[in-house]
């Protein structure tokens, strides 16, 4: 049995039936890693001995009748921002190349008490970043539906890997649409989880009042089981939220009928993609014929939310890294420093008045969450990008659909809803509901995936 | 009455040069031509921000004395 493109709860049913185990599994997709990812770079540093370790020890426990939870024996990667004790964390930089941490991250520790089976780092844009780079220690990444075109940013490995059947579930950040981007343009599901529902302890920091960390798979049922994981307070992160962790694929299957879902159209009608307009009314009569009732939310432009989140984060950034911009300022990809080096221009009151002008945004998602269940609007204004090099940064120029839920805090999630028809790359639909609503959001999600079959398209690496 | 800074001029580029030198950075002049690229466009985004919101108005994140101690 090839486990290239299993899902992770279709694993857990092969384990527990004994059909297939976590060692032959680990072995099967370290296989195809060394065969496929040198065309597509989406792995920094493959940990075979560890995950052969880790897959014999969870092997030996599901024997038993010792099951930890959900992730059990079940492989998967990390994007190379998150700490792992003895294993080199290089946040894809030069600055870091050489960095071993003495600590797993919080979201690791997590992982291995679960019995997940870690079998590498991720290529990631610099420091979740500075990308699509070109001159860093490793290439960037590649689109595994067509290697001439990017995986999208910053969890570029994750995407990768994931769409390619490396790995059945990857954990990636995402501050501006980092895990959300990259699940758009692969064809698979990325969940932002609210602001403090999984710990950012022993992560990379980007922006410390946006980041999240969060799961990337090929369904929304994996991204449940994934979260149920990853998920929880910490007390040592100062935004983790002692919120209780709810069963997120009890709710899976509950429907969506009488569900009020809020249409955000305005923010691709203009200027997105051509197809991306017909795949959203296409997923929005699939969520009708659900039963669901949708209706048209209007909210501030994706300008304003850009604006807003990218002059905190330029801000936020330059904090992080002004001691090396000074030192070694060629040491960074030219990608990354020209976004961070911004940051030593803006003043203490524009980034406050950004910061003011955050709390007048959430405000207003939040009261739109009032009167529906959950916002719907498109994943990604366009497909993947191509591998150009030395292309103009979009960064600021480009308003971006991931940044509002970003800006609010909110769950949102990512899953795929057709494919362009020129380029014939994915395209992507985006749920987000009120803050700890995860399993609002998956239940829509998995409805969604209960009637269409785009989550089950996989590319042929040949 | 105008809510924001768009109306400024864009900065010269011996002001950005200044601002950069009291910044305390003193970068190879590759990279500062490199910056003069893309500064005008994040000047122009921080000019947009509103600048008439309500005096108590609080940003976003506010300080929690309890997580600190709790860390």
């Amino acid at each position: 049995m090839d486990p290239a493109f299993l899902t992770i709860a279709e694993l857990n049913r092969l384990y527990d039936r004994r059909d297939v185990s976590p060692v032959a599994v680990t072995r099967a997709l370290l296989d195809r890693i060394a065969a496929h990812d040198g065309k597509l770079d989406s792995f920094i540093r493959v940990t075979p001995e560890t995950a052969l370790v880790e897959a014999e020890a969870a092997e030996r426990e599901l024997l038993a009748g010792r099951r930890r939870g959900p992730l059990h024996g079940v492989p998967y990667a990390l994007k190379d921002i998150i700490e792992t004790a003895g294993i080199p964390t290089t946040g894809h930089s030069k600055l870091c190349q050489d960095h071993v941490p003495q600590e797993d991250a919080d979201l690791v520790r997590r992982l291995k008490e679960g019995g997940a089976v870690l079998l590498g780092k991720l290529a990631t844009w610099e420091f979740a970043l500075g990308g699509p780079s070109f001159d860093l220690p490793w290439p960037p990444a590649r689109n595994p539906w067509n290697r001439d075109y990017l995986p999208g940013g910053s969890s570029s490995g994750a995407g990768a890997a994931v769409a390619a059947g490396f790995v059945p579930g990857a954990v990636g950040t995402d501050t501006g649409g980092s895990i959300r981007g990259p699940a758009a343009v692969c064809g698979i599901c990325g969940l932002k989880p609210t602001y403090g529902r999984v710990s950012r302890r022993g992560v990379f920091p980007n922006t410390f009042t946006m980041d999240h960390c969060g799961p990337l798979a090929r369904s929304a049922e994996d991204i449940a089981l994934f979260l149920q994981v990853i998920a929880g307070f910490d007390p040592a992160d100062p935004g983790s939220e002692d919120v209780p962790v709810p069963d997120y694929r009890a709710a899976l299957n509950q429907g969506i009928a009488g569900m009020r879902l809020g249409l955000v159209a305005h923010w691709y009608e203009e200027g997105a993609h051509p197809d991306v307009a017909p795949a959203m009314a296409a997923a929005v009569a699939v969520l009708r014929d659900l039963g669901a009732v949708v209706e048209p939310v209007v909210l501030s432009s994706l300008r304003d939310y850009t604006d807003c989140k990218t002059t905190i984060s330029t801000a936020e950034l330059y904090a992080i890294h002004e001691a090396d911009l000074k030192r070694r300022p060629q040491d960074f990809g030219r990608v990354l420093r020209n976004r961070v080096l911004p940051g030593a221009l803006i003043r203490a009151e524009d980034y406050i008045q950004a910061l003011r002008w955050r709390t007048v945004l959430a405000r207003e998602q939040a009261l739109a969450l009032k009167r529906v269940d959950a916002l719907v609007t498109a994943g990604s204004l366009g497909v993947a990008d191509r591998a150009v090099p030395d292309e103009p940064d979009p960064l600021v120029r480009v308003p971006n659909i991931t940044m509002p839920f970003s800006v609010g805090g909110l769950p949102a999630l990512n899953i795929p809803c057709g494919f362009s028809r020129q380029e014939g790359l994915p395209l992507s639909l985006q749920i987000a509901a009120a803050p700890m609503a995860e399993a609002a959001v998956l239940r829509i999600a998995h409805a969604f995936q209960q009637a269409t079959d785009w989550h089950r398209r996989h590319p042929d690496l040949g | 009455m105008r809510t924001d800074l768009s109306h400024l001029p864009p900065s010269r580029e011996g002001e950005v040069r200044a601002m950069l030198e009291r910044a305390g950075l003193d970068l190879p002049e590759e990279l500062v031509q490199q910056f003069l690229a893309i500064w005008p466009s994040y000047e122009a985004m921080v000019r947009r921000i509103p600048r008439t919101l309500d005096r108590a108005a609080e940003p976003a994140h506010s300080y929690r004395a309890v997580r600190i101690a709790r860390a």
